[in-house]
């Protein structure tokens, strides 16, 4: 295991050191004192292991494409930002904009997100243990959201096909989100997917997947109908 | 931008290094606005007297200058003059009303202005990047409580000494606020505030957040009640850090545009525009949150 101390290092060099290690053949590293910097370990396209043995600032593994990042700590804005593919799990917590565009890959945060958690994303599985923020998955085109707590105001407004899940209580439904029963078969998967996320401690204190809300999009503002005008006030 | 700091040690011995601190946190943060950086520090209190910071002269003010401040003081007791670049600096006696004092120092000139005014309180601040409040003032010799910081990027005023951050809460004794963010509606509350008399001395919308939360402490509303009030009454996006003699507050919009975050140990909080200037002034194990879209806390001693 290749490791990095982060002490002293400005983010380019650190970030630098990453790629050097991977071209030398690691595929394990370790970035110590890491210290909260902002775009730690962006857009690294192989598959390799790297754990930020603390706090990651703003934009951590953004447009990465294949790499399975651990924060030990909390992780700033635009957590995993467009990611392409890869895991990016986060044990604190995770600042505003996580997962924002999110194309695919898993984006998994033990503790709570902050606002605008998954807005836009279009593709992928975003699993935040705690609760997340103001306007979560606003405008979110495909994937999955899971929150095991709370959801904040406006939750999944102006969605289109992705599907959320809420272990807890919304504190209010954005424009054009609905609560729709589960399919048959859906909460095993659910479930599934929260196992396979969350480690077994974590997960046994979280809600059944069977009681949690699936919200998806209400198909209202898909198409523009004049007749619809009041909807369209209101959205804008 | 902008960056915002706070300290708030809640053992309350009151002699931590604070000034050390903010200058940590504020260091961390330069990029984020090198046009103007300051603190407001919470020191120890002594029986009976307040301390003054006051700006002398745009340009440092002349000697002429200082000393009519000076025989203008001492009218209200004041002793222990120190002058430091723009600023003289003096204790005087207690009162509960500071309108003749202040009145008296800010008649000599249309640049003399009393920056602030405490038990506690002082608030150094000026042009240029965070590094250069160590040169000029020396502030990481300072021992406190707690204590509030800025660093600015100027989007809308001008730059000098008077739009610098924090802001006192102008005529209300140990009242300072730091925001980042931009006030959409304070035109709107200026011209009401005008109009019942209050006179503004920059053109910085933060500075109406000051005299906002002042006018609703001075109505007797707890520090609590005028931050909810804040989140209603005020358009636009700020986070926003408010400190007293005796607590450490902050404030977020209802749309959570900027970001804040904070952290909440056994013995301190520590606030702050990003994790980097908690992590890089304050060693340790601790977590850190950002606070969520009108989310408020109050931290008294």
């Amino acid at each position: 295991m290749a490791q990095i101390d982060g002490a002293g290092r400005s983010t380019r060099e650190v970030n630098a050191a990453i790629r050097r290690l991977i071209a030398e053949g690691s595929t394990d590293i370790t970035v110590l004192n890491p210290g909260a910097r902002h775009n730690l370990a962006v857009a690294i396209l192989d598959e390799v292991r790297i754990r930020l043995a603390g706090s990651a600032g703003y934009y951590c593994g953004g447009l990465g494409d294949g790499a399975s990042i651990e924060v030990e700590g909390s992780a700033g804005w635009g957590l995993a930002e467009s990611m392409l593919s890869g895991t990016i799990r986060v044990h604190g917590n995770a600042g505003s904009g996580a997962a924002a565009a999110l194309r695919n890959g898993t984006v998994v945060v033990h503790g709570d997100a902050a606002a605008r958690l998954g807005v836009s994303m279009k593709g992928g599985e975003v699993v935040v243990a705690g609760n997340c923020g103001y306007m979560a998955g606003f405008m979110a085109q495909k994937g999955t959201l899971i929150v095991c707590g709370d959801a904040g105001e406006a939750f999944a407004d102006s969605m289109y096909t992705t599907v959320c899940y809420v272990g807890g209580n919304i504190a209010s439904l954005g424009t054009d989100a609905v609560l729709s029963p589960m399919d048959p078969g859906e909460s095993e998967r659910l479930e599934a997917t929260l196992n396979a996320h969350l480690p077994a401690a974590l997960r046994c204190t979280k809600p059944a997947a069977a009681d949690f809300k699936k919200v998806v999009a209400g198909r209202k503002l898909w198409n523009f109908d004049k007749r619809e005008w009041r909807i369209w006030q209101e959205a804008l | 931008m902008c960056g915002i700091v706070g300290y708030f040690d809640k053992v309350g011995a009151a002699n931590q290094p604070i000034g050390k601190i903010l200058l940590g946190m504020l260091d961390a943060l330069a990029c984020r606005g090198p046009d103007s950086a300051g603190v407001a520090l919470f020191g120890i209190p002594r029986p009976n007297q307040l301390v003054a910071q006051v700006k002398v002269g745009d340009n440092g003010g002349s000697t002429q200058r200082t000393l009519e401040v000076k025989t203008a003081a001492q009218r209200f007791g004041a002793q222990e003059f120190a002058q430091n670049g723009a600023y003289l600096r003096f204790t005087f006696r207690e009162d509960d009303d500071l309108e003749p004092f202040i009145s008296s120092i800010e008649s000599i000139g249309a640049d003399v202005e009393v920056v602030s005014v405490g038990r506690r309180l002082e608030i150094v601040k000026q042009v240029g990047s965070p590094s250069r409040l160590e040169q000029s003032f020396g502030i990481s010799r300072f021992y406190g409580g707690h204590g509030i910081g800025h660093t600015r990027l100027s989007t809308e005023s001008v730059v000098d000494l008077s739009h610098s951050q924090p802001f006192w809460g102008h005529g209300y004794p140990d009242l300072a606020i730091v925001h980042n963010g931009h006030i959409t509606n304070y035109h709107q509350l200026r011209r009401r505030y005008q109009e019942h008399g209050v006179r503004f001395y920059t053109e910085n919308d933060s500075e109406v957040i000051a005299i906002f939360v002042a006018d609703k402490l001075r109505q007797g509303i707890t520090l609590r009640a005028a931050l909810e009030s804040m989140i209603t009454e005020l358009d636009g996006s700020f986070s926003c850090l408010v400190a007293t003699d005796s607590a450490l507050a902050f404030v977020k919009d209802r749309f959570s545009f900027k970001p804040l975050l904070y952290t909440e140990t056994a013995g301190f909080v520590a606030v702050a525009t990003e994790e980097i200037a908690i992590r890089g002034a304050i060693l340790g194990e601790y977590d850190v949150r950002e606070a969520q879209a009108k989310e408020m806390q109050v931290w008294h001693r």
